[in-house]
C-alpha cells in the first residue's frame, strides 16, 4: 500500500519538474535506444544469415588449394578426386567440382560478359541454386561433355526479352573464340539484379555448364573447389579431413589443401557480431552510467529542496524506511520511464535503419527485460545516496529548513 | 502521561556548551490545557522539541503514559510521534502538493491505515475543524487561519496522547487567532491533551495552566485565573 502512495508522490514530482526530469532521462534514454536498436538489428542480422545457411545447407564444406604454399600442375583438384571423394567416402552424399571462367556470352543482338561455373550434376542438389524452367545439368551431360548451358532469369530477360528460353542458343566462350550452347535451364538470379540501375548492368551473367564441356571451351581452367555434402552436419570435421587426406594420398603431397564450411564461417560471423555488440554495449553502459548520475544528481537537488517536506513528514511518523524508499521509489520511477522511452525509441530506430541495410529487426522479450532491469538497477545504484541523505536527515532541521 | 524529570539538554557550539535546559521536571496529566511560556532563548522550543520525540535529552527521564522514551532509536521515535503526538506548528507546515484531504490522511499513510479508512477520518477531522466544503483545497488556496485548522485536523486525526502546538497563532491575524483557539478550546473540552508554547501571554491565557521557563528552568508552574474561554 505504502508503495503506491510513495509512486503517487513519485509521479506527482516528476510532472512538477517536466523538462528537468526529461533531461535527467536523457541518458538512460538513449543508452537503452542503442542497446534496443543494436541488439534487435543483430538478431535480425544473424537470422537472416542464418536462414541463408540453412538453405544451402550447414552440412557443406568445400576443398580448395591452400593459397600460401608452392602449388605444382600435379597438385590441382581434378575430376578424379571428385569421384574418389564420392566413392571412397561413406559419409559423403554429394560432391562437385566447381570451376570458375569469365568470359562472353552472345546472342544475335546482345553481347555480355559472363561467369561461367564448371560443374556437374551434384551441385544442384548442394547449392542454393533454383531451376525455374527446364532442368539442370546431368550424368550424361557430364559424361559426354555436351555443350549445354543454364543462364539465370535476370540474363534471360535480358538476351531474350523473356524468362523461358530452354532450347535457345546461345555462343559462349572468350575473346577470340566461340562456341554454342544450348540453354537447357533458367535459374533464379536470387536478389542481386534486383538492385538496379547502373549497377544492374555490372552483373554479367550467371552461367552452369558442364565441367567437361567447360573444360574444352577455356583449356585453361581449373578446378578452384569441390563441394561436397555430408549425410548429417556432425560428420563435417570428420569429412573433411578424411576428404583431404585421400586428395593427398591422390596426389601424393602433403599440406597443400584446405577445408572450408559454413560452420566455421557462421562462427566468425558470431564473432564479429559478439565484438560488435560488445562495443555497443560498452557504449550503452557509459551512457547508463552518466545517466545514472544525472539521476542521481538531480535527486539529490531534490532532497535538498524538499528538505522542509521530510522535516514534515517525518515529524507526523514517517521512519528513515519510509522516506528511504519514497526517494528510492521516484530515482527507479525516473529511470524506468527513460528506459520505457529508450525500448520505444529503440524500436523505431531499428525499424528506421532496418530496411536501409536490409535487415528485418527482431526485437527480443528478453532485450525488453534486460533494458528494464537495466534501468531499475540504475534508479537504484544512483538513487541510494540521495534517499539515504533523505533519510537521516534530523527532523528539527529540516523543519526549520526553509 | 507526560512525566519529564531532570531534563537536562545540552548543545555544543564548537567549543562553547550551551546548556539550554538545566534540570526540567514536569507532570503533564490526561485532559490538561498546559501554555508553556518564557522569552525566547528560555529553552521552550527545546523543551518542546524534547516533548514531541523530535530531540533527545542529555539526561534526565522522559515517561511517555509510563514509557520511558528517552533512549528510543529514531524509528522508535517516529512510531511514538505518529501515535501520540499531534503537532500543530507555527508555519503550519502542510505538503504543498497536497490537498487539505491529502494533508490530514498523511500520518495515517506511515501508520498503514488502509485508504479508506484514511478517507473516513481524515473527512471527519475536517468536520471538526469546520473544513469539510474545502477538503480539495491546496495550501496556497486556503487562508493562515483555515490552513492551521487543516494542520489541528492532522494532528488529531490519529487521535493522539496529546496536541502539541508549537506558537500556534504566530502567524496569524487576531481573528484567525481567535478561531484557533476556540478551536482548541473545544477539543480541550471534549477530551483532548493540549501542550501549547507560546511566547504571547494573552494566548497562554486561554490554557488552564502555564509553566514560565526562564533560563533553561521552570520559575513558575500555575493555574491560570483569569482564563479565556468561550
Amino acid at each position: 500500500m505504502y508503495i503506491w502512495e510513495a509512486f503517487k508522490v513519485a509521479i506527482e514530482s516528476i510532472l512538477s519538474n517536466k523538462l528537468r526530469t526529461f533531461l535527467t532521462m536523457l541518458g538512460i534514454i538513449i543508452g537503452i535506444a542503442s542497446v534496443i536498436t543494436i541488439v534487435s538489428l543483430g538478431a535480425g542480422g544473424q537470422k537472416a544469415i542464418l536462414g541463408e545457411f540453412e538453405k544451402i545447407g550447414v552440412n557443406v564444406f568445400s576443398i580448395k588449394m591452400r593459397n600460401d604454399v608452392d602449388i605444382r600442375e600435379g597438385d590441382r583438384l581434378t575430376l578424379r578426386d571428385v569421384e574418389m571423394i564420392r566413392k571412397r567416402l561413406p559419409s559423403v552424399k554429394y560432391a562437385a567440382p566447381v570451376a570458375e571462367k569469365m568470359g562472353l556470352a552472345k546472342t544475335e543482338k546482345y553481347t555480355k560478359r559472363a561467369l561461367f561455373i564448371g560443374t556437374d550434376f551434384d551441385y544442384g542438389n548442394i547449392s542454393s541454386l533454383k531451376v525455374i524452367h527446364g532442368r539442370f545439368l546431368n550424368e550424361k551431360d557430364i559424361l559426354l561433355g555436351r555443350n549445354v548451358i543454364l543462364i539465370d532469369k535476370d540474363s534471360a530477360i535480358e538476351l531474350f526479352g523473356y524468362e523461358d528460353c530452354v532450347g535457345k542458343s546461345i555462343k559462349i566462350g572468350t575473346y577470340y573464340y566461340f562456341d554454342t550452347a544450348k540453354i537447357i535451364g533458367v535459374i533464379d538470379s536470387g536478389n542481386l539484379k534486383s538492385l538496379g540501375g547502373s549497377i544492374a548492368d555490372q552483373i554479367p551473367i550467371i552461367a552452369a555448364i558442364p565441367i567437361t564441356y567447360a573444360q574444352k571451351i577455356f583449356p585453361d581452367i581449373n578446378i578452384s573447389q569441390i563441394y561436397v555434402m555430408t549425410y548429417d552436419q556432425s560428420q563435417l570435421e570428420e569429412a573433411s579431413s578424411q576428404a583431404v587426406r585421400l586428395i593427398e594420398s591422390l596426389h601424393h603431397n602433403k599440406d597443400k589443401y584446405k577445408t572450408e564450411n559454413l560452420i566455421s564461417f557462421l562462427e566468425e560471423f558470431n564473432r564479429i557480431l559478439g565484438i560488435f555488440t560488445t562495443v555497443i554495449g560498452a557504449i550503452a553502459g557509459i551512457s547508463l552510467l552518466v545517466g545514472g548520475i544525472g539521476i542521481m544528481n538531480i535527486m539529490l537537488v531534490s532532497v535538498t529542496e524538499r528538505t522542509k517536506e521530510i522535516g514534515i513528514r517525518k515529524a507526523v511518523g514517517a521512519r528513515r524506511k519510509d522516506i528511504m524508499i519514497q526517494f528510492l521509489i521516484e530515482s527507479v520511477t525516473i529511470s524506468l520511464i527513460g528506459g520505457a522511452i529508450g525500448i520505444l525509441l529503440g524500436y523505431l530506430l531499428a525499424n528506421i535503419v532496418g530496411p536501409f541495410i536490409d535487415i528485418k529487426p527482431i526485437i527480443s522479450i528478453n532485450a525488453i527485460l534486460i533494458a528494464f532491469f537495466f534501468s531499475t538497477a540504475v534508479g537504484i545504484f544512483f538513487g541510494i545516496y540521495p534517499a539515504q541523505k533523505a533519510a537521516k536527515l534530523d527532523p528539527i532541521v529540516a523543519l526549520r529548513y526553509e | 502521561m507526560v512525566e519529564l524529570e531532570g531534563i537536562k539538554k545540552v548543545y555544543s557550539l564548537g567549543k562553547v556548551q550551551v546548556e539550554a535546559l538545566k534540570g526540567v521536571s514536569l507532570k503533564i496529566d490526561k485532559g490538561e490545557y498546559v501554555a508553556i511560556v518564557g522569552p525566547s532563548g528560555s529553552g521552550k522550543s527545546t523543551l518542546m522539541n524534547i516533548i514531541g520525540l523530535l530531540d533527545r535529552p542529555t539526561a534526565g527521564s522522559y515517561k511517555l503514559n509510563g514509557v520511558e522514551v528517552s533512549t528510543l532509536s529514531d524509528d522508535q521515535l517516529a512510531y511514538l510521534r505518529n501515535r501520540q503526538i499531534g503537532f500543530v506548528f507555527q508555519s503550519f507546515n502542510l505538503l504543498h502538493r497536497l490537498n487539505a484531504l491529502a494533508n490530514v490522511e498523511l500520518p495515517m499513510l506511515y501508520a498503514k491505515i488502509p485508504s479508506r479508512e484514511r478517507r473516513e477520518r481524515a473527512l471527519k477531522a475536517l468536520e471538526i475543524v469546520g473544513l469539510s466544503d474545502r477538503i480539495y483545497h491546496k495550501p496556497n488556496e486556503l487562508s493562515g487561519g483555515q490552513q492551521q485548522r487543516v494542520a489541528i485536523a492532522r494532528a488529531i486525526v490519529m487521535n493522539p496522547s496529546f496536541l502539541l502546538a508549537d506558537e500556534p497563532t504566530g502567524n496569524l491575524d487576531t481573528a484567525s487567532s481567535i478561531e484557533i483557539m476556540k478551536i482548541f478550546h473545544q477539543l480541550n473540552e471534549a477530551g483532548t491533551t493540549i501542550i501549547m508554547v507560546t511566547h504571547e501571554q494573552d494566548i497562554a491565557n486561554h490554557a488552564k495552566r502555564i509553566v514560565r521557563l526562564r533560563d533553561g528552568l521552570i520559575v513558575e508552574d500555575s493555574l491560570v485565573s483569569n482564563r479565556i474561554t468561550y
